[in-house]
């Protein structure tokens, strides 16, 4: 296929190759030229051999001097008068200060189908020393060596004009310790232990039809190594002061604890069929991801069993955590009546806006699929049930909330299947990267935008509209969009970029890709990526929370938004994952920002599962 | 990466299948010719209308291949377990309903 002048320009630094036969002596022009695109398959095939090929600016306007056949790269032997290369050949890499940005061409749509991963390029800074993994590069010869320059321009230093900070809200947390669960004749709190009534079982049973039967179970760490069916849900307990709302006032919570809701149905099958984070708990885990339970927390879990095959309809899910919040909920009135000097520790939250600063949004994709692809959304208390809206019955549509709503538990998550990507309540409770964004200095954090992922594809289109319109009317100077898990989200993943990127706003995005979860459509605003993996092997590895959101990615992320809305280019990205492109990008990061970015454990820091060893590492 | 365990991994063979079944988060379909039957999570299914019993499917896909003839202890575990909890399970419920 043919290409036209735009494109020839976008890569004018890539190699000219011919799409169809062309004939001795004529002119070369982009329509004679192949889309660099498609290159990569065909070298990898051994379709298409590119030594000594001329680039596309070097051919063109040149004369073919005999017949050629299509898909014949152009070299100096059959080109007559190809003009000299703009700029110097981009094999140089490693311990430069600045090198000009060589291979222009930004991110064609085809590479970011393959990896999802980007290499960036970091706007301001001096005296950096560049460590690049030449060797490291997968497969394609000619992929281009040169990865993160650094200009020097402080172009994404903050505007001169100075601007004072407003803090629009706060939200205090009041942190109580708690150090033991026990069972006991009533529900309440003494010093650090936490009692749960006896009997409150019926209660839950009683609840709601559905459910059948529950068992709850307290884990403490010597429990750890018990097998347990799969992990639905990890949920923070806490709960509002008087009659102040989620996001707002003063929110009790207590630290050291954590409900872990797990279901079944009569037959004996798991909610959520495909789940298989069932194991034994230790192996199963990826302690202290923002969405899991940190080592050494208790859990207070129940398992709950549903009607024989509700377990696979919508009502089955809803049913489990609605009863489980009988339990929760009954410990928030006991945490309502703690006496203030049980307090361990108050935080403030603030939200900040700094008018003059770069204002960027975060749009969070999460899952609205039906059933327990399904998210409640603001509830009456953090992470409760009762006041709040699923987002499936609210057609998926876009819902703006503020960034201290998403950190007081204004969604409650019914989780989708895939262990390792999913983000359960408490990853919410803890979001790193509205943590981050509300802490930079450098940004201004205007909100928090949850869109649902709906199964059919005329729906995701028009709920990604809708988010392009939400985003268009905040003047954001840029945008990040997440999104938990992989498969067809990331249909409306892309499109929720495209949206956003076409009204001129940059847009990071962030998924798990890697190798399972690469994603099945690109388009052109797709160039800055951000991928959230950590398995070694980069794949759904079934260990709980391991390639969710973490603040190393909230880092990422946000150096590469600051990087695009100060208009530099950042690399494409290169065709197959590869885990070395985030280990520079991180470098390089520490090194601009001075700050020591600590890297997320993953799986193999776990007690090796019999099921891993042989499976996956 | 494991793909290069696989000896005919390059071997892609478009394929067709029937919807036989759907609920709230998975469908399952039947493969055409008798070749099987696969029920997967909504997530991984691409439609442009909502899915219904009868609709006919199509993907590309290979041939599942043996990794290797260790059998892991820890699955067959995991699924004797089921096996089992299901078992108990369903005589509680055939008792109810006596």
């Amino acid at each position: 296929m043919s290409i036209t002048a735009e494109t020839a320009k976008a890569h004018a630094h890539d190699p000219a190759v011919l799409c169809c036969r062309a004939e001795g002596g004529i002119t070369i022009e982009p329509a004679n030229l192949e889309d660099p695109a498609i290159f990569d398959d065909l070298v990898d095939s051994g379709l298409l051999n590119l030594d000594g090929c001329l680039t596309i600016e070097e051919v063109l306007g040149a004369k073919l001097v005999k017949t050629c056949d299509s898909l014949c790269p152009l070299t100096a032997d059959v080109v007559e008068g190809a003009k000299a290369p703009s700029a110097p050949a981009q094999e140089e890499a490693p311990a430069e200060e600045e090198v000009p940005a060589a291979p222009a061409a930004p991110a064609a749509p085809a590479p970011m189908t393959a990896g999802g991963m980007l290499k960036i390029h970091i706007g301001e800074g001096k005296d950096i020393n560049l460590e690049i993994p030449v060797g490291a590069l997968g497969g394609g010869a000619a992929a281009p060596a040169a990865p993160a320059v650094v200009a020097a321009a402080e172009a994404a230093a903050a505007p001169a004009e100075k601007a004072e900070e407003k803090v629009v809200r706060t939200l205090t947390r009041k942190h109580f310790k708690i150090t033991e669960v026990k069972r006991g004749p009533e529900t309440k709190i003494e010093g650090t232990t936490l009692y749960i009534r006896e009997g409150i079982e019926a209660e839950v049973i009683d609840n709601q039809e559905l459910v059948k039967d529950f068992h709850l179970e307290i884990i403490t760490p010597d429990l750890y190594h018990t097998y347990s069916e799969t992990i639905m849900d990890v949920q923070p307990i806490a709960t509002k002061e008087g009659d102040d709302d989620i996001g707002t006032g003063v929110t009790r919570v207590l630290d050291g604890v954590v409900m872990m809701l797990t279901g079944v149905d009569e037959g004996g099958v798991q909610i959520g069929e495909f789940g298989s984070s069932e194991g034994y708990l230790d192996e199963n885990i990826m302690w202290g991801r923002p969405g899991c339970p940190d080592k050494g927390e208790i859990f207070i879990k129940g398992n709950i069993v549903v009607q024989e095959k509700t377990n696979m309809e919508r009502r089955g899910p809803m049913a489990a955590h609605t009863a489980f919040d009988i339990i929760t909920q009954e410990i928030r009135e006991a945490m309502k009546k703690l006496d203030e000097s049980l307090v361990a520790e108050t935080q403030e939250l603030k939200q900040v806006r700094r008018p003059g600063k770069k204002k960027v949004v975060i749009v969070k994709e999460i899952m609205g699929q039906g059933a327990m692809h399904d998210n409640f959304i603001l509830p009456v208390e953090p992470v409760g049930v009762l006041g709040a809206r699923a987002n499936v019955d609210l057609g998926n549509v876009p819902v703006c909330v503020s960034p201290l709503e998403v950190l007081d538990g204004c969604i409650h998550a019914l989780t989708c299947i895939g262990p390792a990507s999913k983000e359960m309540s408490r990853h919410y409770w803890r979001e790193p990267l509205v943590l981050e964004a509300l802490h930079d200095e450098e940004v201004d954090l205007c909100g928090v935008v949850f869109v649902g992922s709906p199964q059919i594809n005329a729906e995701k289109f028009y709920v990604s509209k809708r988010v392009g319109h939400t985003v268009e009317m905040m003047d954001a100077d840029g945008a990040f969009v997440t999104t938990e898990g992989f498969g067809n989200n990331h249909i409306d993943f892309a499109s929720h970029i495209e949206q956003i990127g076409m009204r001129g706003v940059p847009v990071v995005g962030m998924s798990y890709c890697a190798v399972q979860g690469a994603l099945v459509v690109g388009n052109k605003y797709m160039q800055y990526m951000v991928d959230n993996n950590k398995s070694e092997s980069g794949i759904e590895n079934e260990v709980l929370g391991c390639n969710t959101l973490c603040p190393e990615d909230a880092v990422r992320a946000l150096a590469m938004l600051k990087t695009a809305m100060a208009g530099e280019d950042v690399k494409a990205a290169e065709r197959k994952w590869n885990p070395n492109v985030k280990s520079t990008n991180v470098e390089l990061i520490e090194a601009v920002y001075d700050r020591k970015i600590a890297l997320e454990d993953n799986e193999q820091s776990l007690p090796m599962s019999q099921k891993r060893k042989e499976k996956y590492d | 990466m494991n793909d290069e365990r696989l000896n005919y991994g390059g071997k892609i063979i478009y394929m067709e299948g029937i919807i036989v079944d759907v609920d709230d988060c998975s469908i399952s379909v039947d493969l055409k010719g008798r070749l099987g039957f696969f029920k997967a999570p909504k997530r991984m299914f691409i439609c442009d209308t909502e899915p219904k019993i009868g609709q006919e499917v199509g993907w590309n896909m290979s041939f599942p291949e043996q990794l290797g003839p260790e059998v892991n202890e820890k699955y067959v575990s995991n699924i004797e377990k089921e096996r089992r909890k299901q078992e108990e399970m369903r005589k509680r419920l055939d008792n109810k309903e006596v």
